[in-house]
């Protein structure tokens, strides 16, 4: 994309944003019926996101469990996990992203849906990753999530993408699956994930994104915006670096504007507003941050000004 | 897998630091008496290893053997693999080692083990110091719990470093067949640790070129 057309782009999308097309407002999900806590109710109205392909709105940021989750058998740290996932759904959020190559992490989450019971409130999202057989990795997922059907499955990094990618449609068109998407991250094989959003029906897409790796808004974001792909993003904090070498900096004046008290929710509220994305999935260990990260779904969003100063004062200090 | 080369050494961490070492915790609170008992096998494998002379050699190997064979259900299979889905391949190479140890305690002449003056002696000895003494207690000064010491006989890392001091210790023919898994899992090892920020990753990858240099020289 050129120059002129990225920023022919951004301005338009920053028209969207200020006309409330980035989705509605709302407290709870509008697909599963699930009694709020009160804690939640008193808990600012989070950003919702509009999935192009269905219309399905789902809350702005998400919950990662790369690292994170992967806590192997050890009861103390998946209740820890339990307890982050209790304060994700409390906040209004919805979507935790899980992957086969993250260990544990996938027999945690199903720990803590069950400790929780909180199967009616997850917007449950995972990833096929294997040359070999991808029915039978996706079983074997079902059984660690302890869930029936899966509302997104994503190819892994593009790999088996020749077989796993039709057998995930296939899944969509018998009706055990809702949505289909691909993964990468680092801001690899990306010329590889733009063939695949040109040439397949896509519902979602996942790549890395963040103030600091900002290629994929050249190219793919548009790309993502223009062909109804819903964005998840991961690595929003680079795998916590980002935060840890913000950790002690003074947060820029315009914070208070956007009504940002963390690095993490500046940076949150940068990647959630742009039009294309749908939900950032930051991983965290700690009840604290995912209520901290979720209030980053609330109240003001930069514009593209704005977004360019948040993006130019984190490459400074980092 | 066709699409190793799209990823980093980055990717392939999966856990933290913190639910690394917890695992040394659980396993060393667990299984404490095995933990121990393996460490004091350890010990007297070291100190028969020190003497030069035909005795004590078969009790080295077979409580090496026994120490691998520990290791590799300890804390291989009942900790490690599930939060590192490359266990599974790992743990053949830790069953082998056993294998071998016992084959090589079982061959009419088992190999000799003993303090030479030499050069490669020294460097056994030191090795065996570090995975006996320094290594477990690195992580202390680092500002873990006791209670998370890796120790010789079942954290894979001392043991290996250890074992690669054995064997530099030892005379015989294909002695050198036990270096190649205790060298890979240093690697492997010194990579987990180096994506961790862990400066001890630095000690695991020195053994293994001061072993290759030593066996080619």
């Amino acid at each position: 994309m050129s120059d002129f057309d990225r920023r022919k782009f951004l301005k338009s999308a920053g028209a969207v944003a200020a006309l409330g097309g980035l989705g509605v407002f709302g407290t709870g999900a509008n697909r599963h019926a699930f009694a709020q806590t009160g804690a939640a109710k008193d808990l600012p109205r989070i950003i919702q996101k509009t999935i192009p392909s269905s219309g399905e709105t789902i809350p702005a940021v998400g919950l990662g469990s790369w690292i994170t989750f992967n806590v192997g058998n050890d009861i103390e740290l998946r209740d820890q996990c339990a307890d982050v996932m209790s304060a994700f759904f409390d906040a209004g959020g919805r979507m935790i992203d899980s992957s086969p190559m993250y260990g544990s992490a996938q027999d945690v989450i199903g720990y803590g849906l069950d400790k929780l019971g909180a199967r009616d409130r997850v917007f449950s999202t995972d990833k096929v990753w294997t040359a070999g057989d991808g029915a039978e990795q996706i079983a074997e997922t079902s059984d660690r999530w302890k869930v029936a059907e899966f509302d997104l499955l994503q190819v892994h990094n593009l790999l088996g993408i020749n077989e796993n990618l039709p057998l995930l449609f296939r899944m969509k068109d018998a009706g055990q699956l809702r949505y289909v998407g691909v993964t990468t991250s680092h801001g690899r094989r990306t010329e590889d994930l733009i063939a695949v959003m040109k040439n397949e029906r896509l519902d979602f897409v996942q790549v890395t994104y963040n103030p600091i790796d900002r290629k994929v808004e050249d190219y793919l974001l548009p790309l993502a915006y223009d062909r109804g792909i819903a964005v998840i993003v991961n690595r929003p904090f680079r795998g916590g670096s980002l935060i840890e070498r913000l950790a002690g900096q003074p947060l820029p004046e315009f914070a208070r504007d956007l009504e940002a008290k963390s690095w993490a929710q500046l940076i949150l509220k940068y990647l959630i507003s742009h039009p294309a994305v749908t939900c950032p999935i930051p991983a965290t260990t700690k009840p604290a941050h995912v209520v901290e990260n979720m209030a980053a779904a609330s109240g003001l969003l930069p514009d593209d000004k704005m977004r360019e100063q948040i993006a130019g004062v984190i490459g400074v200090l980092i | 897998m066709s699409d190793w080369w799209s990823y980093g050494l980055a990717d392939l961490l999966l856990f933290s630091p913190r639910v690394y070492y917890r695992l040394f915790e659980t396993m060393n609170t667990t299984w404490w008496v095995v933990v121990i008992s393996a460490f004091v096998a350890g010990l007297i494998a070291s100190g028969f290893a020190m003497r030069h002379g035909h005795r004590g050699n078969r009790v080295i190997l077979v409580l090496l053997s026994v120490i691998w064979a520990w290791m590799s259900y300890g804390f291989l299979w009942q900790y490690y693999r599930p939060i590192n889905w490359a266990v599974p391949y790992l743990l053949p190479g830790f069953v082998l080692q056993a294998v071998l140890l016992a084959v090589f305690a079982a061959r009419p002449l088992p190999l000799r083990f003993g303090w030479r003056g030499d050069l490669t002696s020294a460097i056994g000895v030191g090795f065996m110091v570090c995975a006996f003494l320094i290594y477990p207690f690195v992580g202390v000064l680092e500002g873990r719990e006791l209670v998370q010491a890796e120790l010789f006989g079942s954290a894979p890392d001392p043991t290996a470093l250890g074992m690669l001091g054995f064997t530099l210790m030892a005379r015989g023919t294909w002695r050198w067949l036990l270096l190649p898994v205790p060298l890979i899992w240093c690697v492997v090892s010194a990579a987990t640790l180096w994506v961790m920020d862990q400066q001890i990753a630095v000690v695991m990858l020195t053994a293994v070129w001061v072993t290759i240099i030593l066996r080619l020289a």
